[in-house]
C-alpha cells in the first residue's frame, strides 16, 4: 500500500518531539488569536513568519499551519459567547451559537463546535490525502501558458469572493502585482520602481507587506473600537453534553458541511468564510427543521464549523500542489516555503514527500491537540476574553515591530511596515479589501515570469493562452466566475440567512 | 451631499493615479521590449493600464451611487504610528528591549489608554516578555541592549 508507506513517512516526520512541540505551539497560539476578536489568523501567521526562518522547513510549516487551523477553532468561541466572531469565517456560528449561549446552553454549543471542528478537520485531511497526488500528477503536464492561466483563475476567484466585490477585488490584485514588480527584474537585471532606494533593490519583503497591511492596519482599525471589556458577560458552562436526539440530528449536517467545506477549500481563491456561509444557507434551505435555524439549534453551529474547518484543511491542496494560494493566509504559507527554498507546485510531493506527508500527519495531531485544548481547557479561553484590550494592542504593535526587525535587524523594514499599515488602513476606509492585494503580491512575480515565457515560446502570439485547451479552459472558468459574480447569487444565499438575524 | 460624494470618489481616484503612475513609469523609464521578448516594462505597463481602466469603471460607479466611506480614527492611527516610530528610533540606539518598552508607552500615551502606573507596568512586562521569548527562548540574534 503506497498510501500506508506515505503515511508512515509522514508519521516519522511529524511524530518527532520537536515537530509535535511546535505543532502544539502553533495550534495553541492559533486558538489564542482566534478567540481575540480583531486580530486574525493572517496577522498571527505574519508575526510568526520571522520565527519560522530559524526552523527547518517541515517544522516551520507544521507550526504556521497549526496557527491557521487553530484559529478556526478559537474563532467560534467568541462567536458563541459574545456574538462577536473571532475570525471572519466564524461569523455564521454566531447565528445559532449565541442564542444557545443566551439560553444557558453555551457549554453544549462549545462542545458541539469542538466536535464539529474536529470532524470537519479530519474530513478535510482525508480529502487532501486523496486529491493532492491526483491533482499534482495532472498539473505536471502544465506549460507556462497553463500556469499563467491557473494563476489568473486563482486571482479572479479571490477577487470575486472578497468582501468588497469583484471589481474592487481585481483592482486590489492588480495593485498587489504592481507592488510585486518593485526591485530587480530577474530577466533583465534592471531595477524597477525603487526610486533610487538601495534597500528596495531586492524587492519588498512579504513579511513587511503582510504585517503592514494586516497587522498594523488591523490594530489601527480595532485599537480603540474594542476598548469595551467583556468582563460583564456571564458564561454558564453547566450541561456540556448534547442530548441524544441532538447527536442524531447533527450527523447529516456534519457530513454535508464537511463536503461543502472541502469543495470550497479546494477551489483556489475561495476560503472558509464562503464555505461556512454557503454551508449554512444550503442546510437551512434543505433541512426539515429550517424554522429552528437562528433560534439556537445545534445543526446551526455544526454546519458552519464543519464547513470552515474542512475548508481550512483542503485549502492546502491548491497551495501545495499548484502553488496557487486559496487565501491571503495561504499566500503567506507559500511565501514561507519559498523563503526556505522550496517551490510549491506539482513537484512538491515527489521532491519533498517528507514535507507533504509530515504536514498531513501533523494535521491529525494538531486536530487532536485542539480537541483537548477546546474541551477540557475551555475555561482558559473564556477567561482570556476578559483581558482588557487596552493591554493587548500596545503589545501587538511591539510584536509586529520585533517580527519585522528580526528578519534583517533593519529599521528600514520597520518604517516600510508602517507605510504599508497606513496604506492598508486607507484602503479599508475606501472599502478596498486588502486580502486579494497580498495574493497578487505573492503570485505576481511568478505570473510575470510565466507570461513572458509563454509569449517567448509562442513567438509573441498572445493567442497561445486560448489555443492550448488547458489554458483556455482555465481562462474560461475565470470568465464564468466574473460573469457569475454579477448574478444575484449572493442575494439568494443572503435570503437564506435573513430570517435568522432578527436582532 | 456633494462633499460625501467627492470623498467616496477619492478611493478609485487614488487607484487611477497609482495605475497610471506605474504605467507611465514603465513607458518612460523601462525597456518595453518586443511582444515576443518582453522587456522589464511590459508587464507593469499591462497591469498598470488594467488597474487604471478598472479604476475608471469604479469611479463612474461611485459617481452614480456613492458608497460609504468609513470615518478615520486619527487617535488610533497616531497611537499605533507612534508605537512603531518610537520602536524604529530607539532600537538602533539602545537596543530592542528599551525600544519595546518605550513603544508600549508611545502607543498607550497617544491613544490615551490606561493610567500611568498601568502603562509603566505593561511596558516593563512587555520588555521582560520579549527578552524571555525572543532573546533567551528562541535565541534570535537581536541586540537586546546597546549604547550609542
Amino acid at each position: 500500500m503506497e498510501l500506508l508507506d506515505n503515511l508512515a513517512l509522514g508519521l516519522a516526520t511529524a511524530a518527532t518531539f520537536e515537530n509535535l512541540a511546535w505543532c502544539f505551539v502553533g495550534v495553541f497560539l492559533g486558538t489564542f488569536i482566534g478567540v481575540l476578536p480583531g486580530i486574525g489568523p493572517l496577522a498571527a501567521v505574519a508575526m510568526l513568519l520571522p520565527v519560522s526562518f530559524y526552523l527547518p522547513p517541515e517544522t516551520a510549516l507544521v507550526m504556521l499551519a497549526g496557527v491557521y487551523y487553530g484559529s478556526e477553532y478559537g474563532g467560534s468561541i467568541s462567536s458563541i459567547l459574545l456574538n462577536i466572531p473571532g475570525t471572519p469565517s466564524a461569523s455564521v456560528t454566531c447565528l445559532d451559537g449565541y442564542p444557545m449561549a443566551q439560553q444557558g446552553r453555551a457549554g453544549v454549543a462549545l462542545f458541539m463546535t469542538a466536535i464539529a471542528s474536529f470532524f470537519g478537520g479530519i474530513f478535510g485531511v482525508g480529502v487532501m490525502v486523496g486529491l493532492s497526488p491526483v491533482l499534482a500528477d495532472f498539473a505536471l503536464r502544465f506549460g507556462p501558458a497553463e500556469y499563467f492561466s491557473v494563476m489568473v483563475l486563482g486571482l479572479v476567484a479571490a477577487s470575486v469572493v472578497s468582501g468588497s466585490g469583484a471589481l474592487r477585488g481585481v483592482m486590489m490584485v492588480c495593485l498587489g502585482v504592481l507592488i510585486g514588480t518593485v526591485g530587480i527584474d530577474v530577466n533583465s537585471g534592471e531595477t524597477r520602481y525603487t526610486g533610487g532606494i538601495a534597500q528596495l533593490r531586492d524587492g519588498l519583503s512579504l513579511v513587511v507587506v503582510a504585517m503592514g497591511l494586516f497587522g498594523i492596519a488591523e490594530v489601527m482599525t480595532s485599537a480603540r473600537g474594542a476598548t469595551r471589556s467583556y468582563a460583564g458577560q456571564k458564561v454558564t458552562l453547566r450541561g456540556f453534553l448534547p442530548t441524544a436526539p441532538e447527536w442524531l440530528r447533527s450527523i447529516g449536517p456534519a457530513i454535508r458541511g464537511a463536503g461543502i467545506g472541502s469543495f470550497f477549500g479546494t477551489l483556489p481563491g475561495t476560503g472558509q468564510t464562503v464555505a461556512s456561509f454557503v454551508g449554512y444557507a444550503l442546510e437551512k434551505r434543505i433541512s426539515p427543521r429550517a424554522s429552528a435555524f437562528g433560534t439556537g439549534t445545534v445543526e446551526g453551529v455544526v454546519v458552519p464549523e464543519t464547513a470552515n474547518n474542512a475548508a481550512a484543511q483542503t485549502a492546502f491542496i491548491p497551495t501545495l500542489t499548484l502553488g496557487i494560494p486559496g487565501s491571503a493566509t495561504m499566500a503567506l504559507m507559500l511565501g514561507a516555503l519559498m523563503i526556505h527554498g522550496i517551490t510549491p507546485g506539482p513537484r512538491l510531493i515527489p521532491d519533498h514527500p517528507e514535507l507533504f506527508w509530515g504536514l498531513v500527519v501533523s494535521f491529525l495531531f494538531g486536530n487532536l491537540f485542539l480537541l483537548i485544548l477546546n474541551i477540557p481547557l475551555i475555561g482558559l479561553w473564556v477567561r482570556l476574553l476578559r483581558v482588557p484590550h487596552t493591554l493587548l494592542y500596545p503589545t501587538v504593535v511591539v510584536l509586529i515591530c520585533i517580527g519585522v526587525y528580526s528578519i534583517d535587524n533593519s529599521v528600514f523594514d520597520v518604517w516600510v511596515t508602517l507605510v504599508f499599515g497606513l496604506v492598508g488602513y486607507v484602503l479599508r476606509l475606501f472599502r478596498f479589501e486588502p486580502a486579494p492585494l497580498l495574493i497578487g503580491f505573492v503570485l505576481g512575480p511568478a505570473m510575470e515570469e510565466y507570461f513572458r515565457r509563454a509569449m517567448l515560446l509562442s513567438r509573441g502570439d498572445a493567442m497561445v493562452f486560448l489555443d492550448r485547451p488547458g489554458s483556455a479552459a482555465l481562462l474560461g472558468v475565470s470568465a464564468l466566475l466574473l460573469i457569475a459574480s454579477a448574478l444575484p447569487i449572493r442575494r439568494w444565499l443572503a435570503a437564506g440567512m435573513r430570517p435568522a438575524r432578527r436582532d | 451631499m456633494p462633499s460625501g460624494r467627492l470623498i467616496a470618489l477619492l478611493g478609485p481616484a487614488l487607484m487611477l493615479a497609482v495605475g497610471l503612475g506605474f504605467a507611465l513609469g514603465a513607458v518612460t523609464a523601462l525597456d518595453l521590449g518586443t511582444v515576443r521578448r518582453m522587456g522589464p516594462g511590459a508587464f507593469p505597463l499591462i497591469v498598470g493600464g488594467l488597474l487604471a481602466a478598472l479604476a475608471l469603471v469604479a469611479l463612474i460607479k461611485e459617481w452614480r451611487a456613492p458608497g460609504e466611506v468609513t470615518h478615520p480614527d486619527p487617535k488610533a492611527v497616531a497611537g499605533v504610528g507612534a508605537g512603531v516610530a518610537v520602536f524604529a528610533f530607539v532600537t538602533p540606539l539602545f537596543g530592542v528591549l528599551p525600544g519595546a518598552a518605550l513603544s508600549v508607552l508611545g502607543t498607550s500615551v497617544v491613544t490615551g489608554a490606561l493610567g500611568w502606573p498601568a502603562r509603566l507596568a505593561l511596558a516593563a512586562a512587555v520588555a521582560v516578555g520579549v527578552w524571555g521569548v525572543f532573546v533567551a527562548g528562541l535565541g534570535l540574534p537581536l541586540p537586546a541592549l546597546r549604547w550609542p
